[in-house]
């Protein structure tokens, strides 16, 4: 019995991470944003953003490992290091640019309402009555709307949620009036469940792919490499393949 | 309904794998918990001075703050402060483990404090030493009588153990969330996670009334 205990114990501290022999950088995805990242169904991380990477990684000669962490922790890792980037659909913002340092842009995204497809709100109505709005807490949208709330006095209360999916289910059981999100995951729902896009709030948002503010030379491969995606026939065919469906 | 059951059927898979790191990390933390759990009753029940405040200090500490604030003091504070880099599947059973200690050296004080006082005096009486006395007098029934108590502190650990995500360890809930995302079947995919808690609890118990069984010495106590 003792020695169970002691194997126990012994496989953890052996489970510890090795120093890196050949350097496989480890990307940090938000698994509950699609299409730009998720797992899909054999279990393995997917979507848009990861395709990029890959290819990114393979055209600029070195090796990437994409891992699911929570939304929330997910700079934390990143300035624990461990995760050495993010690029899963990070908007980018001065507040975390005082944090980490940021790619060239690669996408730009509107933010969207989201309501039952037999509801009849406009958007004026949204901003004007009590309604409930549900956001993904912790993104650069939910931010916004919370600032911009105080500063117009709209009426509506937001719900903030752990991913904008849930904030899609509270809809569809009709717990909350109205779900704010960005486009693609907007589209992704609606093509899944019974809600439709009522239109656009707030600002466009551009995403960057977050690394720590030293590691300078990752920064310029992954520059480079979407410089060079941008310019390959492939980064069409990407858009088709997750974002235009 | 043919789609709800491709659905799980594609992902049991991907979540058992799941399940597996949460046996690991819940059974890993309940062994931790144990061997920081019985030296802790121990101070507190026979410790003098400051061996007992300093048992009772960790106690209300890690009773006192909840686990998903110390999983992030620990695994992204003090842990990254003192250089110590950490899995986070190893960080997970370290902070799971040393706040299952707190509770485990509760049920096991509340076992020694159900003795007789007379045995220990006895002990001591017969020209035992005191760490003696504990050893061989207390400690094996003590232990005997927590089992039960350990049941109800694995079941809460099993459910303790979903917010490891936060560092990144992809277990049950994790896993299942992942695959809720993707295909909006929340319900079903919550219900098969439930029946993986469920599974796992009643295996638990059953292995804890079994060893309970098997350690019970003929007899004893009985006619008390």
């Amino acid at each position: 019995m003792h020695r169970l205990v002691w194997l126990f114990l012994a496989l953890f501290f052996v489970a510890a991470p090795v120093g890196a022999a050949d350097k496989v950088y480890v990307n940090g995805i938000d698994a509950n944003y699609p299409p730009f990242a998720y797992v899909d169904k054999n279990g393995k991380p997917s979507g848009f953003d990861v395709d990029a990477l890959d290819w990114i990684a393979k055209k600029m000669g070195f090796q990437v490992k994409h891992v699911p962490v929570d939304w929330d922790g997910i700079i934390p890792n990143l300035l624990a290091k461990k995760i050495d980037l993010i690029c899963s659909g990070m908007t980018i913002t001065a507040e975390r640019a005082q944090k980490v340092a940021f790619s060239a842009p690669y996408w730009e995204v509107k933010n969207v309402f989201v309501v039952k497809k037999d509801s009849p709100l406009t958007i004026n109505e949204i901003y004007a009555k009590p309604l409930t709005v549900g956001m993904q807490a912790g993104t650069s949208e939910a931010k916004w709307m919370a600032d911009a709330k105080t500063k117009e006095g709209w009426k509506f209360t937001i719900k903030l949620y752990d991913s904008s999916p849930m904030a899609i289910e509270d809809l569809v059981h009709g717990r909350i009036d109205v779900a704010a999100m960005n486009y693609p995951p907007a589209r992704d729902a609606e093509r899944k469940k019974p809600v439709k896009i009522l239109g656009t709030f707030g600002e466009v948002e551009e995403f960057g792919v977050a690394v720590r503010k030293e590691d300078q030379e990752l920064l310029a491969k992954i520059n480079q490499g979407f410089a060079l995606l941008k310019a390959d026939p492939y980064w069409e065919e990407l858009i088709a393949k997750h974002l235009n469906q | 309904m043919q789609e709800i059951l491709t659905v799980l059927w594609e992902a049991a898979p991907f979540i058992l794998e799941g399940a597996g790191i949460t046996v690991v990390a819940v059974v890993g933390a309940m062994f931790l918990g144990l061997g920081i759990g019985v030296p802790l009753a121990v101070a507190q029940t026979y410790g003098t001075g400051s061996v007992r405040r300093m048992a009772d200090l960790y106690v209300w500490f890690f009773r006192g703050i909840p686990i998903l604030v110390l999983l992030f003091l620990f695994y992204f504070g003090l842990f990254a402060w003192i250089g110590l880099n950490l899995s986070a599947m190893t960080a997970t059973v370290l902070v799971l483990g040393m706040t299952s200690g707190a509770y485990q050296s509760q049920i096991v004080r509340g076992a020694i404090l159900a003795l007789p006082q007379g045995q220990f005096k006895a002990a001591l009486a017969l020209g035992m030493s005191r760490a003696q006395a504990v050893w061989s007098i207390i400690l094996p029934q003590a232990l005997r009588l927590s089992i039960p108590g350990w049941s109800n502190e694995y079941s809460i650990l099993l459910k303790d153990s979903a917010l490891a995500f936060v560092l990144g360890t992809s277990e049950i809930m994790a896993r299942t969330h992942f695959v809720a995302t993707r295909t909006y079947q929340h319900l079903p995919l919550y219900l098969l996670a439930a029946a993986m808690y469920f599974g796992l609890t009643w295996a638990g118990v059953g292995v804890l009334r079994l060893v309970e069984r098997r350690v019970r010495i003929k007899g004893y106590g009985e006619t008390a």
